[in-house]
């Protein structure tokens, strides 16, 4: 990499582009079936070196089959896969990656909690001395990348503050990285028309001129003929044509796709238009669009265009009651509205169809009819009673009237594809009758039968009197369907025509801002920062800024201990005696060993609440032991308190993540049976001082300047924690594992096994603790160790761990800790009844939560701002 | 019926096979156990955690969670006797407290519902603050002298039955609120909510509103089932219902809700509860007390969970099948219209 700097079109790809363009990659007569049911048959696709192939075809025809064929998802049932003409049999994704094949996908399975740089590297990282993971490298290498790709962000941001367009360079960097020969990418543009699509094809078609096999599967069949060199077209799992894309025209590939050919692809309303049905005036929502006016008259339809991120869907939410504006009129058939929720917004007739069809109109586990019938449950209701006869009667009028295609009306609509899963949608929102329908890309990803049906029903609407606004990203469809089409651009609405005058050119630079002379960016005013440039300022400062957040906790930590720690030490200087903090320090080391262990737990995404009932069994064992085999070495002991706590978290581990028993219910079980197994070994024994060896007393009661050597053990566990945190794979991988799992599956992390491995190592520190435990407080009985849990996730939580995984430090655990010791200590020098200590941790882990939450959500937002 | 319902009625049956079965081994091997002294004994038993865990059924439903309700329940108790001590009448005195548990379950919901705090750690924060409350309010000591006819519910049946007293709250809230639950829109959107929360927002489902209001009925009536132990226990104390939290989260999950929202019945639970009465009672016969009961519980817990997954996996695969053939079909022959 280093020597092709100065030429940063990539090294490490293939350079010489022969003659005849190499197969680099084929499926040849594949077959595969799903549940006895064919979904590919005998399918011989070849992706050439230097060439571009787009698979195209209906929902349902079997590309994205194919394409997890090529990238080792699947195993195809007859035929089999070809890397550079030798035939070749992938087990699994990872399998594919070392033969050259690298997928782009249309919803990146990135790890948002982890960096550019170790995405790009995740399962591949660079290694340094001593075999440890070199961050600085791969940062640099990243940045290399990443400015070729055109995207401007520090190599350390994390991922989740990217947009979707952003992330998919992120993916793209990823592949070539893995000096990917062979590059599939799925639906890679359905996310970003216009300007960043251009972006994107300027990197195609330098991995053309590289030598780099491609093939994108798409449905939008512009794109298809201005990239790619060859199309295969796919019908019913079979292809149907193969051919150089100079041979085939529009028309002919609908042809192809469908069977037959589609004489009106656009169908047009009879009526007329009536009175305004929505006004806006001035709409303004900081960050996110500003000064939108716009009206919409019953029986219209006017699209409103854009590129991602232009504010469209957000000015859709605003009308829609979800997101109100901060400023500005909103008028419904002349009256003025406020709306704050989308109940709201349903009261008042107002229906919108979001672009998220599986994470925002449906809820998957729901039937048909349970889904079509949510929003309009109070027309379905006598007394509050849902009565089926009145949900079907709502319902099957419009599901004939949209031809679905469905089993039975209770049958979940994940099942369905995903056109039929949006004339679901439609149905839902017709059921409520609305004055205005707001549609936000209603047939992205839809096959061109489906989509044609959609059309027709959203102009029949219209012909009744419904005022509708497309938002679209298809500039055939709107220019189709569309009365009048408004553009906006960074967050402005910056252009209008009405049917006559739009065309996709006026559309394609009113949207880009290539019309516009001096294209420099638009100034907000206010506290809304510049929009971004190409240059790297936005991205140098959203780091910085992020860097700030992150080492802010250890430092907040800091503040939130001093602020404790000194008024209590004003009021009692005896606080801050070596004794005291002495104290305070020895009592750390064994709890940091036990939050570290949760810590490792949480980080998976997982939770272990049977930490203190592993801590008290392996206590009451192990002095068992030394009470009744004095003779054993106190090593011994140790180390078999060690191997009980192995036991116990391998228990913990193989039931989540083999057994897949959530982790918060397997541990609730396990906290329990630990404890009862002590219980029943125990009895009513009691361990007492006297009956144990002296030297087992005295292992925890060394002291090394004044501090006890427990602090020491604990300290020492942590320094080496972090080490393998920060500098194993192993440990990054934890964290991939909990903030993506099944990313981090698919790029060959043996999650499982990560899980099990966090239990199992959670356990031997906890048994190492238990053991300790049993030195330390030397009369132990089945009771030992109660109520440890709410302290060590107390601890966590207030030291910076992510509860839903991906992220945690070791250096806030260590301090969280501290200040929850702090507090306990300090309330006791502070003559503050014990009682109160309960009290007062309840509090603090409230309060801590509540600051993250407010952190991350800045983050996001300024992650999602458009201006 | 449909797939889903079918699947779910076969969790239910299982679980009412099992505490049948465990039901009739008892009365055939352990002496006294179907005795109504007994019977009756083990469902006074369980009045508390059963009244606690119908609430929170409808909160795991919707995808939160609340850890606080056996602290609720505590902070009840000792506001009940810290108040009787002060001379404050009953008909006073449970209204109040009825009201603390309001606030307690308020503070929850905004923190959750307005705030947007993840509901597993704000109750684990809750769970600490509310108990911490109990220690503060009444320290180590304990509030006995209670009134007679407080006391009285607290240990007697309904007359002429061998049903205590103290579990009709229970018999009649679950009705209810399982009728809810299963039948009117509030059910339904609180289904929704939990199968997809965004989906629910814009479907015009208020869900901070019906999160919050789930809080302060969980709240409410964590706070009844404090007042009813205390006057089962006939007495007051800071740890009273410690540790409850896990019984009642253990039933709920071992009733089939889904750890992730969405998805069980609320008969389910109340046939779990009925297992896991019946289950403690046999072992209390047997001597088996405390903590090896727990053992016993936990384990029925993680097994059921493992069977539930076996089960699903395989109906899943089974209807993976069907649904396959269903599309196959469907491709050939479009539906006319």
């Amino acid at each position: 990499m280093s020597d092709d700097v100065a030429t940063p079109s990539g090294a490490g790809l293939a350079v010489d582009v022969p003659e005849q363009p190499a197969v680099s990659a084929a499926l040849r007569s594949i077959s595969k079936s799903f549940a006895g049911t064919p979904v590919v048959e005998d399918v011989t696709l070849e992706v050439r070196a230097g060439d571009v192939l787009a698979l195209v075809g209906e929902n349902g025809a079997g590309k994205s089959t194919c394409v997890k064929l090529l990238a080792g998802v699947h195993r195809p049932d007859a035929g089999h896969v070809e890397i550079a003409g030798a035939r070749t049999e992938l087990h699994s994704p990872l399998d594919a990656q070392h033969n050259g094949v690298a997928v782009v996908h249309q919803h990146p399975g990135l790890f948002g909690d982890l960096s550019i740089a170790e995405n790009v590297f995740v399962g591949r990282p660079l290694r340094g001395r001593h075999g440890r993971l070199d961050h600085r490298r791969m940062e640099r290498e990243t940045g290399e990348w990443l400015h070729l790709l055109g995207l401007d962000r520090s190599a350390a941001t994390r991922v989740k503050s990217l947009r979707t367009s952003e992330q998919q360079l992120v993916e793209i960097a990823r592949a070539l990285v893995a000096e990917a020969r062979i590059l599939i990418m799925d639906e890679p543009t359905a996310a970003l028309p216009g300007h960043e699509v251009d972006a994107l094809f300027a990197v195609v078609d330098r991995l053309r001129s590289r030598g780099v096999a491609m093939m994108f599967v798409t449905h939008r069949l512009d794109e298809v003929f201005r990239l790619a060199d060859r199309i295969a077209v796919l019908r019913d799992g079979r292809l149907v044509a193969s051919k150089a894309s100079a041979e085939l025209d529009r028309g002919a590939v609908v042809r192809l796709m469908v069977g037959r050919p589609l004489s009106d692809l656009y169908p047009v309303s009879e009526a007329g238009v009536g009175e305004v049905a929505l006004e806006v005036e001035n709409l303004s929502s900081p960050g996110r669009f500003e000064d939108v006016s716009m009206s919409v008259r019953s029986g219209e339809i006017v699209g409103l265009a854009g590129l991602v991120g232009s504010g469209r869907t957000e000015v859709a939410r605003a009308l829609f009651g979800v997101e109100p504006p901060s400023a500005g009129r909103m008028e419904l058939d002349g009256r003025e509205v406020e709306l704050s929720s989308s109940a709201d917004a349903l009261e008042h007739g107002i229906a919108y169809v979001s672009e998220d069809r599986r994470g925002q109109s449906l809820v998957l586990d729901f039937g048909i009819l349970a889904n079509a019938t949510l929003p309009a449950l109070g027309m379905v209701a006598r007394a509050g009673f849902v009565r089926r006869r009145d949900e079907l009667g709502l319902i099957e009028r419009l599901v004939s009237k949209m031809r679905l295609r469905f089993r039975d009306y209770d049958q979940p609509v994940a099942t369905l594809s995903g056109g039929n899963q949006q004339k679901v949608v439609l149905a839902k929102w017709l059921a409520t009758e609305p004055r205005v329908l707001i549609l936000d890309e209603p047939t992205q990803g839809i096959d061109v039968q489906a989509k044609a049906e959609i059309h027709r029903i959203i102009v029949s609407l219209a012909s009744e009197g419904v005022a509708v606004l497309l938002i679209s990203s298809e500039l055939p469809e709107l220019l189709g369907m569309c009365d009048r089409i408004a553009v906006m651009r960074e967050g402005h609405i910056v252009a209008e025509w009405d049917r006559d005058h739009a065309t996709q050119e006026l559309i394609a630079a009113a949207a880009t801002g290539a019309d516009d002379d001096d294209a420099g960016p638009i100034e907000t005013g206010g506290e809304a920062p510049a929009p971004p440039t190409r240059e790297a300022t936005r991205g140098g400062r959203i780091g910085a800024a992020m860097a700030d957040v992150l080492g802010r906790r250890e430092v907040g930590l800091v503040v939130a201990i001093l602020a404790i720690a000194i008024p209590v030490a004003l009021a009692n200087p005896r606080f801050l005696s070596g004794e005291n903090l002495a104290a305070i320090l020895t009592d750390a080391g064994l709890l940091w060993i036990l939050v570290l262990a949760q810590m490792l737990v949480l980080i998976t995404r997982n939770i272990d609440l049977s930490v203190g009932s592993m801590v008290g069994l392996v206590a009451y064992l192990a002095a068992l032991t030394v009470r009744d085999h004095p003779g054993l070495p106190l090593i011994v002991v140790v180390l078999m308190g060690c191997g009980l706590g192995l036991v116990c978290g391998m228990i913990n581990g193989a039931t989540v993540a083999y057994g897949r028993v959530p982790a918060i219910v397997a541990t609730l079980g396990t906290l329990s049976i630990f404890r009862g197994i002590d219980h029943l070994i125990a009895g009513n024994d009691e361990v007492s001082e006297d009956q144990v060896s002296q030297a087992w007393i005295d292992l925890t009661s060394h002291t090394l300047f004044g501090v006890g050597v427990l602090f020491y053990v604990g300290a020492a566990i942590l320094v080496v924690a972090a080490a393998a945190l920060r500098w194993t794979a192993a440990g990054r991988e934890l964290f991939a594992v909990g903030s993506n799992p099944d990313g981090a599956r698919l790029i060959g992390v043996r999650v499982d096994r990560r899980i099990l491995q966090a239990f199992a190592v959670a356990g031997v520190l906890a048994g190492l603790v238990g053991a300790l435990w049993a030195s330390r407080y030397a009369t132990i009985d089945s009771r030992a160790a109660t109520d440890l849990e709410l302290t060590v996730i107390a601890s966590a939580v207030v030291g910076g761990v992510a509860i839903f995984g991906g992220w945690g430090t070791v250096a806030g655990v260590a301090l969280g800790t501290l200040l929850l010791l702090v507090i306990e200590n300090g309330l006791a020098f502070a003559r503050v009844e014990s009682l109160w200590v309960k009290a007062v941790y309840g509090i603090v882990i409230v309060a801590a939560v509540a600051i993250d939450a407010y952190l991350a959500r800045r983050v996001e937002a300024r992650a999602g701002a458009v201006l | 019926m449909s797939v889903i319902k079918r699947r779910l009625l076969q969790w239910e049956t299982t679980l009412a096979a099992g505490a049948i079965t465990l039901f009739l081994v008892a009365a055939a091997t352990v002496p006294g156990f179907a005795s109504s002294i007994n019977l009756s004994l083990a469902a006074a038993g369980v009045s508390e955690v059963a009244l606690m865990v119908v609430p929170l059924t409808l909160l795991i439903i919707a995808r939160e969670i609340d850890l606080s309700v056996a602290s609720i329940a505590g902070l009840a108790s000792v506001s009940l006797g810290v108040m009787i001590e002060r001379g404050v009448p009953l008909g006073l005195g449970i209204p109040a407290v009825l009201l603390i548990g309001v606030a307690a379950g308020a503070l929850n919901g905004a923190l959750v519902a307005w705030l947007r705090l993840p509901s597993l750690v704000v109750t684990l924060g809750t769970l600490a603050l509310f108990r911490g409350l109990c220690y503060v309010l009444l320290g180590p000591r304990s509030v006995s002298v209670l009134p007679e006819p407080f006391t009285d519910f607290g240990i007697s049946n309904v007359p002429g039955t061998a049903v205590p007293l103290t579990i009709v709250p229970f018999l009649v809230v679950v009705v209810i609120v399982g009728v809810m639950l299963h039948r009117t829109a509030t059910g339904r959107r609180i289904f929704a909510i939990g199968g997809s929360p965004e989906t629910a927002l814009y479907s015009g489902v208020r869900v901070q509103r019906m999160t919050f209001w789930l809080f302060v009925l969980s709240g409410a009536v964590c706070a009844g089932a404090g007042i009813i132990y205390t006057a089962r226990l006939g007495n007051a104390r800071a740890d009273n219902a410690l540790g409850f939290e896990l019984d009642a989260v253990t039933i709920v999950f071992l009733g089939g809700i889904s750890v992730f929202g969405g998805k069980g019945t609320m008969a389910g639970v109340g046939m779990a509860l009925v297992l896991i009465a019946l289950v403690k009672n046999v072992l209390g016969l047997n001597q088996v007390n405390g903590d090896a009961q727990a053992t016993v519980i936990g384990l029925l817990l993680i097994g059921s969970v493992l069977l539930n997954n076996l089960a699903r996996s395989i109906s899943e695969r089974a209807r993976g099948r069907r649904d396959a053939r269903g599309r196959a079909a469907a491709r050939s022959s479009p539906k006319p219209g």
